[in-house]
C-alpha cells in the first residue's frame, strides 16, 4: 500500500476518469473523509453524481482508514438526482418564450 | 492535539486559512485552526467562485483591487486555478447603464479599469450570447474566478508545511476570558489556551461572540446555485444580468455555474426550492438559447452572511482584548479572502494595517452608526 503503483490503471470514477491509485494516494495525503475526497478528485461530481462510483469509493476509504463503511459520512445528494435538460425546467414548456 | 497556542483561529474557511497563511509567512507559526466540519464546508465551498473589484464603495474597490493582486501571486505560488476572465454586467434599462457609468468612474479613480461596452464588444467577449433587450454592459477586465476547492487545499497544505496545526471536526462552544482578555476556547475536544483568538466562522461568529457578551449584527440569508454538465471553454467572463440579479460563469472544469436572486428570509435553514431552477433558467435561456439542451447536474444552497451595510466586519473587537473577527462578507468572502487574511494578520501581529480603508470596516463603525452601503450584491 502506498508504494508501487499499478501498471494498468483501474478506473473507479468513470465520469471524471479517476483511478484507484489516485484515490489511494489522496487518502494517504490526508483526504480521509468523503466530502474532501470528492472535492479533491471530483469523484461523484460528473453526470453519475456518485451513483456509480461512490459505493466503490466508500469501500476503498473504509479499507484504507480501517473504519466500517457505515461510520463514514456520505455526501449530500443534490437535486435533480439524475441530469435533466434545462428545457424541462422552463415553466409552461419549452416553447413558452416563442409564443 | 495542541492544548496551547498563541493564536487560535475559529473557522477553516477562506478567511481562517488565508489569515493563518499570512501569519505563518511572517514567521508566526504558533497557530491552530479549528473547523467544526471539514475545511471549506461553510460558505467557501458553496460560493459562485467569482472575484471582482467592481464594487460601489471606495472600501470595497480598494480592498478588492489588492485582493486581485494577491490572488495572482497566491495562485502562482501555490498552484491552483485562478483566471482573470473578466466580469460582464449586462443592462437592459437606461437608468442602470447610467448608474454604472458613474460607478465605472469610481472604479477608474481607484485603479480598476472598468468601462462601458456595447453589443458588438459584448459578443466578442461572450460568443453565442443573445443580446435582445440588452443596451450595454460594464466590463471589468481584471475580475475573474478561482477554484475554491483547489484554493483551500493548497492553502491548508502550505499552512501545515509552515507549522500551522489544523483540526477538523472540532467545534468551539465558548470563548474563555479573564479580566477582559481572551484566555482560550472551550471546544468539543476540550479546552485550548491562547492569547489571541480570531473568529472567522460565518454566522457562527455571531453565536460565539455572544458567549463573551458581544452582539454582532449578522444575518444568514440562504442563496441558491446550480451547475450543468461540462463543456469545452465557451466564454471566459462571469456574466451578470443586472435586472434579474442572475449570473453564470464557466468553471475550470467546464461546468456552467449559475444563480439568481430568490426572495428569502433571514436565518432560514438551507433548503432547496422547487421554484429556483425554473427561475434561473428563464433568464439563462433568454441570454443563451442553446442552453435549453444542456443538462443540470446539481443544485445546492449556501449562506450569504449579511452585515447591515453589506461590508465585512473585520479586526479587533475592542471590548475584549485579544479577540478579532472576520465575518459578514455579504456574499463576497471567497473573493476577499487574500486581502482579509493580509489585514487580519497585521491586526493580530499588532502591525500597522497596510490598507487604511480596512480600518473603516471594524465593529466600531456599527456601534457609531457609520455604515457604508454596498449596492452591487448579486445572486
Amino acid at each position: 500500500m502506498g508504494g508501487e503503483r499499478r501498471k494498468e490503471p483501474i478506473i473507479v470514477c468513470r465520469c471524471q476518469n479517476v483511478t484507484l491509485d489516485e484515490i489511494e494516494k489522496a487518502i494517504e495525503e490526508g483526504f480521509t473523509d468523503l466530502e474532501s475526497l470528492k472535492r479533491k478528485l471530483r469523484i461523484g461530481m460528473g453526470p453519475c453524481q456518485g451513483r456509480t462510483c461512490l459505493p466503490i469509493v466508500i469501500r476503498i476509504l473504509a479499507r484504507k482508514t480501517r473504519k466500517k463503511p457505515e461510520e463514514l459520512l456520505i455526501p449530500t445528494s443534490r437535486p435533480p438526482i439524475v441530469p435533466l435538460p434545462i428545457k424541462l425546467f422552463l415553466v409552461g414548456g419549452e416553447h413558452e418564450e416563442e409564443e | 492535539m495542541k492544548r496551547r497556542s498563541k493564536i487560535i483561529i475559529v473557522g477553516g474557511g477562506i478567511t481562517g486559512l488565508s489569515t493563518a497563511y499570512f501569519l505563518a509567512k511572517k514567521g508566526e507559526t504558533d497557530v491552530v485552526i479549528l473547523e467544526k466540519n471539514y475545511l471549506g464546508s461553510g460558505s467557501t465551498f458553496r460560493c459562485a467562485t467569482g472575484i471582482r473589484a467592481s464594487f460601489t464603495t471606495e472600501e470595497h474597490i480598494v480592498l478588492q483591487k489588492k485582493s486581485i493582486e494577491l490572488w495572482k501571486e497566491l495562485s502562482e505560488e501555490l498552484g491552483f486555478f485562478y483566471l482573470r476572465g473578466g466580469y460582464v454586467w449586462l443592462f437592459s434599462e437606461e437608468k442602470h447603464l447610467e448608474a454604472f457609468k458613474e460607478f465605472s468612474k469610481l472604479h477608474n479613480k481607484y485603479g480598476v479599469p472598468t468601462r462601458i461596452i456595447y453589443p458588438d464588444e459584448i459578443k466578442e467577449l461572450v460568443p453565442r450570447i443573445n443580446l435582445e433587450g440588452i443596451i450595454g454592459a460594464l466590463f471589468d477586465p481584471i475580475a475573474g474566478k478561482a477554484d475554491p476547492f483547489g484554493t483551500i487545499f493548497a492553502l491548508a497544505q502550505a499552512c501545515r508545511k509552515m507549522g500551522v496545526e489544523i483540526y477538523t471536526g472540532v467545534k468551539v462552544n465558548k470563548i474563555i476570558t479573564e479580566n477582559g482578555k481572551v484566555r482560550g476556547v472551550d471546544t468539543s475536544a476540550g479546552v485550548i489556551e491562547g492569547s489571541k483568538i480570531l473568529v472567522a466562522a460565518g454566522y457562527g461568529t455571531r453565536e460565539l461572540l455572544k458567549t463573551v457578551g458581544v452582539d454582532i449584527p449578522l444575518e444568514n440569508f440562504p442563496h441558491h446555485s446550480m451547475v450543468t454538465e461540462q463543456f469545452r471553454e465557451t466564454f471566459k467572463p462571469l456574466v451578470i444580468d443586472w435586472s434579474t440579479s442572475t449570473y453564470v460563469v464557466q468553471t475550470k472544469d467546464g461546468n456552467f455555474l449559475m444563480g439568481t436572486e430568490v426572495e428569502e428570509h433571514p436565518n432560514y435553514p438551507l433548503l432547496t426550492r422547487i421554484d429556483f431552477i425554473p427561475r434561473v433558467v428563464k433568464t439563462i435561456v433568454r441570454l443563451f438559447p442553446w442552453m435549453r439542451e444542456v443538462h443540470v447536474l446539481r443544485y445546492w444552497t449556501g449562506y450569504y452572511v449579511m452585515s447591515p451595510d453589506r461590508h465585512p466586519i473585520l479586526g479587533p473587537v475592542e471590548d475584549v482584548e485579544g479577540l478579532y473577527v472576520g465575518a459578514g462578507y455579504s456574499g463576497h468572502g471567497f473573493m476577499m479572502g487574500p486581502v482579509v487574511g493580509t489585514v487580519l494578520s497585521e491586526w493580530i501581529l499588532e502591525e500597522k494595517v497596510s490598507i487604511p480603508q480596512a480600518e473603516r470596516l471594524t465593529l466600531r463603525r456599527i456601534k457609531e452608526g457609520k455604515l457604508i452601503y454596498e449596492k452591487a450584491v448579486i445572486g
